[in-house]
């Protein structure tokens, strides 16, 4: 393998931020599906009354949660970051990585930080005005559920670069997979026309089809993203592939 | 200059799924996800059997079976354009190509029709249970073939060049144009046909 001269381990650094995506991706499932309860979301059609009893039910949770969404929800960079690397790891041109980094980073303020804002600032402040708490529900949850379109072009970006790219950065499958994903967020858009029913922000179609599409693809491009590390050599041509030792056991190095 | 092989009987080509068997995981992802789609509306269908009947009345089926077959020839016609490719006969393969999107335009057209002439008589997204199942599936179906127009589009761009053709390519882009029209069908059984 070739190390830059004065390094280590030219992979720590990979490695490191492939660690912080695992980290991210279990404290959301955490914060988003057990303390917080915002997942699967609230009943669309709660009004006022509603809406504060909700607040106030999930109070605790939502501040703990957001809590540690607001320190480490950072990390969500990492897993942009690494995805951004192994398109320029690609023989595409860089305008798909930048694109891709600029998309997510826009995307990732409606489709994940509005909720955890307008969700504290219901619990925080239970004494409110009950038609404003309803306000802050629905914000909360129709920017997490009904913006999942602005991510769309970025999966789309990525499956663009993957197919053209020669490197086998990743495997074409993987390509096709992206548009499965970004047509899944198409159909969370009817979720600001309905307060019930398969369309409505808890809806069958809206909400449990696309979070069951959404966390395969995400099982699958974190594993892909480790595999990349393990292969990449720091050349610019083709990866090579993986070695047998790393295949279904723990990281290892690529002899080349 | 291309000189004759004896084919024996041992010789056999191995067997391979036509195009990227990767586009195959596409083709396969995609029938799960649209047959939840379809299980949720036959799960509704059932729970409330009679308005579903009666909304599903003021579709014309035969509007849906010409669209169908025009879908179905240009299925046809994607499939001819892979096998004058695979003869080396490039320009008709192009024409063929062309031809498909031709009889994908037309049934887009007819939808566009067919959409207009519910919303004018008052069946729109939001106004009961079988119609929202209606646009969303014929839209997301819709939303597949705009897609297939930019597939066609690289099989086209494909064709026009020695140096790019590649007839795995010619038959990954077939392989998704048959996906949009298998879909199709079973869209066109469950909401036209089956009362």
């Amino acid at each position: 393998m070739k190390r830059p001269a004065g390094r280590d381990d030219p992979k720590r650094e990979l490695w490191l931020a492939w660690y912080a995506i695992l980290v991210f991706y279990n404290l959301y499932t955490v914060v988003f599906f057990i303390l917080t309860r915002t997942q699967p979301p609230g009943k669309p059609w709660y009004g006022a009354g509603d809406a504060s009893g909700w607040f106030a039910h999930h109070h605790d949770g939502l501040l703990v949660g957001f809590a540690l969404i607001f320190v480490l929800g950072g990390l969500s960079a990492t897993s942009i970051a690494l995805i951004t690397y192994s398109i320029r790891r690609m023989s595409v041109s860089r305008a798909f990585a930048y694109s891709y980094l600029i998309l997510y980073s826009v995307s990732a303020v409606p489709g994940f930080l509005f909720i955890c804002v307008a969700m504290t600032a219901g619990a925080m402040r239970p004494d409110r005005d009950p038609a404003l708490q309803q306000w802050l529900y629905d914000l909360g949850f129709l920017s997490f559920s009904g913006t999942m379109g602005v991510f769309l072009v970025g999966s789309l970006i990525w499956m663009a670069a993957i197919l053209l790219d020669k490197n086998r950065v990743f495997p074409k499958w993987f390509g096709y997979l992206n548009l499965c994903n970004a047509l899944t967020e198409v159909v969370v858009a009817p979720s600001w026309m309905f307060d019930r029913g398969v369309f409505a922000w808890n809806g069958l179609i809206a909400w449990w089809i696309n979070v069951v599409v959404f966390g395969l693809y995400t099982g699958v491009f974190i594993n892909l993203l480790r595999n990349v590390i393990i292969r990449e050599d720091f050349g610019t041509g083709p990866l090579p592939g993986l070695p047998k030792r790393a295949r279904g056991h723990a990281p290892a190095e690529v002899v080349s | 200059m291309t000189t004759t092989q004896p084919v024996t009987a041992t010789a056999k080509e191995p067997r391979r799924v036509p195009g990227q068997p990767d586009m195959w995981v596409f083709v396969l992802f995609e029938s799960l996800v649209f047959t939840s789609y379809f299980g949720v509306y036959l799960y509704y269908r059932a729970q409330r059997e009679e308005a579903f009947l009666q909304a599903q009345s003021h579709l014309d089926l035969w509007l849906g079976v010409l669209g169908t077959i025009v879908l179905l020839t240009s299925s046809w016609s994607v499939a001819r354009c892979v096998q004058t490719a695979r003869a080396g006969q490039y320009r008709a393969a192009t024409r063929d190509a062309f031809l498909t999107a031709g009889f994908g335009v037309a049934f887009l057209a007819l939808k566009i029709v067919e959409w207009t002439g519910h919303v004018q008589a008052g069946h729109t997204f939001t106004s009961d249970d079988f119609f929202q199942h209606y646009f969303f599936l014929t839209a997301i179906h819709c939303v597949h073939l705009l897609i297939g127009f930019v597939v066609l589009g690289v099989l086209v761009h494909q064709l026009a060049s020695p140096d790019r053709r590649s007839q795995e390519t010619v038959e990954t882009c077939a392989t998704y144009w048959h996906t949009v029209d298998f879909f199709w069908v079973l869209i066109f059984a469950l909401l036209y046909v089956v009362r």
